[in-house]
């Protein structure tokens, strides 16, 4: 493929962003651990004895998928943040489909979310949460929600014009998806209402199929209705997000901005 | 189809329409390859629609556009490749070094690490900016910057350059330097160069230059010989009367440019003598000046007053 070097640099220039901000990974790393400590702890005291402990491991699935999915947007953000700073068009009159660029974008989302991933599962297995094989058992799972979650931050990317829009969303978008996934808790006992929100939010079956792996975390679909669901969205919001950033529209605020006209 | 590879840019009817304004009107255009051609006109007249259009960074309402003989709208990423395009701002990553962007830009025109290696060595120290390789960009003054944006622009060897206004915001020793560059590029590489101004006496070194204003193109010709058709001088009066003035001045030197007290006229007979002029007008004047014409005279003749038609 002869575009090969040009994503290879795309992928590269935004891993090594992600690689020099350590404080960036630190603080990703923090924040599953305050959840775990002060959901985990706090909510569990509500429970007894033995719900207490296998309530912290319930939770692993749900604040692993909760690192991949902030990785996963903050990273995909950065379509966002390119042509806010102008750096965008350097991609843009480069020879490549301007898709490449949204699928180069991606992939670094992806890599950068599964990095913290890893990361946590680190620490999870090191506070002896979870041991290895269920670790390792983990980076499947972890990899498919990882390119569900950069899906979903590509496809809100592709429509947001600015920065401030992007942070709107965000919050819009972030902890509704998050919340409502069953990560915090099991699907089966929601109030109908909430459940179908639940049922419509590809990111619930990410998480699912991370419980799969996990021992004491009951899973709520099939591993095959996950893999459908992840591979289904996937596909279909990357090629909108794709189809959606080689409308020149979408750029051409862009371009008047810069150019201090219209 | 064959005559279309004769030139490095040819446009028919190249139109561009923002809801109900026409940014861009019905341009024709045909650029031989290796020519300097300059576009002026002011702020807001069509220029970068042009160059974006030309770029495939935004697509034409109607018309067509060649560049080298590939249909623009047809082949948008072989277009690119055959681009070069320094926009009026910055593209470049601040908080990246000067080495990081450029190998950066080298990888997106598929430059293999040596190639990039060699060609960023050889246009830095055109620039004279080795030294400076690998400090970051917010480490760089404003004519460093745009030094280094023109130096991306030309990574790819590209087959035309389009420069929308290079040296704005730069001040006079910066705006030389970067000419001084750009001299050097053509002469070395040979390309076709697509440059839009309105520091029009940048645009005398152009081989032609047109004017545009408003979405419309006004032919224009080489600049010294449109500067040489405009005028053999270009008188200025200051004066209080200028009804009076002008009313004296008429039947021998026709209509002025008119801006509030200050009269300008164009003034063919080289034999003029304005000494005798200046007697005759007296105390009627404050100031008279005259001078030789440059392309600012023929920007104001040419695209100005729409009763003075077109310079020929």
């Amino acid at each position: 493929m002869t575009h090969m070097l040009a994503v290879k640099a795309v992928v590269a220039r935004e891993l090594t962003k992600v690689f020099r901000q350590r404080a960036r990974l630190i603080s990703a790393m923090v924040r599953p651990m305050i959840w775990l400590l002060v959901i985990g702890s706090g909510v569990g005291s509500m429970l007894q004895g033995e719900q207490q402990a296998g309530y912290l491991s319930f939770l692993v699935p749900g604040i692993v998928a909760m690192t991949l999915l902030f990785a996963a947007l903050l990273s995909a953000l950065t379509l966002v943040y390119d042509k806010e700073f102008g750096v965008m068009r350097m991609m843009l009159i480069a020879p490549i489909p301007h898709y490449l660029i949204v699928i180069a974008k991606l992939i670094a989302a992806a890599i950068t979310a599964m990095v913290q991933a890893i990361l946590l599962l680190v620490i999870l297995t090191v506070m002896g949460l979870i041991d290895v094989q269920v670790a390792l058992w983990l980076l499947l799972p972890a990899l498919a929600t990882a390119v569900c979650c950069a899906a979903i931050g590509g496809l809100i990317a592709a429509w947001s014009k600015t920065l401030d829009n992007f942070a709107v969303i965000m919050n819009f978008f972030i902890f509704p998806v998050f919340f409502l996934s069953g990560a915090l808790y099991p699907v089966n006992q929601l109030p109908d209402m909430l459940k179908y929100v639940v049922l419509i939010n590809p990111f619930s079956y990410g998480v699912d199929l991370m419980k799969h792996v996990v021992p004491t975390a009951n899973s709520d679909f099939s591993i095959m209705t996950d893999i459908t669901v992840l591979v289904v969205f996937s596909v279909m919001a990357i090629s909108i997000a794709c189809w959606r950033f080689s409308r020149e529209s979408v750029h051409e605020p862009l371009f008047h901005r810069a150019t201090g006209k219209k | 189809m064959a005559y279309k590879n004769q030139y490095a840019i040819l446009t028919k009817g190249l139109t561009k329409q923002y809801g109900q304004a026409l940014a861009v009107n019905g341009l024709d255009l045909s650029i031989e390859p290796g020519r300097f051609y300059g576009l002026l006109g002011p702020n807001g007249a069509g220029k970068s629609t042009t160059i974006h259009m030309l770029t495939t960074m935004t697509s034409a309402s109607s018309g067509e556009a060649w560049i080298s003989g590939r249909e623009v709208k047809r082949y948008p990423v072989q277009t690119r490749a055959a681009v070069g395009l320094v926009f009026q701002d910055s593209a470049l990553d601040r908080m990246m070094t000067v080495d990081e962007n450029l190998q950066f830009a080298a990888a997106l025109y598929n430059l293999n690490k040596q190639q990039a290696e060699q060609r960023i060595s050889e246009l830095l120290s055109v620039f004279g900016l080795e030294k400076k390789r690998h400090q970051k960009l917010v480490a760089l003054s404003g004519g460093q910057r745009r030094a280094v944006d023109i130096a991306r622009g030309v990574l790819h060897k590209p087959q035309v350059l389009f420069l929308d206004e290079p040296t704005i915001g730069l001040d006079l020793p910066n705006r030389r330097a970067i000419w001084r560059f750009i001299e050097q590029l053509r002469k070395d590489e040979g390309m076709t160069v697509f440059l839009t101004t309105h520091y029009l006496e940048e645009a005398e070194a152009c081989d032609h230059v047109d004017f545009i204003q408003k979405g419309q193109l006004q032919k224009g010709g080489a600049p010294k010989k449109l500067i040489k058709n405009l005028a053999a001088y270009m008188l200025e009066i200051d004066c209080a009367d200028t009804e009076m003035v002008s009313q004296q001045m008429r039947p021998q030197f026709g209509e002025p440019l008119w801006e509030d007290q200050h009269l300008t006229y164009r003034i063919q007979d080289k034999e003029t003598d304005f000494y005798r002029l200046q007697k005759t007008l007296g105390n009627a004047v404050n100031a008279m000046q005259w001078r030789k014409p440059n392309l600012n005279d023929v920007y104001l003749w040419t695209v100005c007053p729409p009763d003075y038609g077109v310079v020929t």
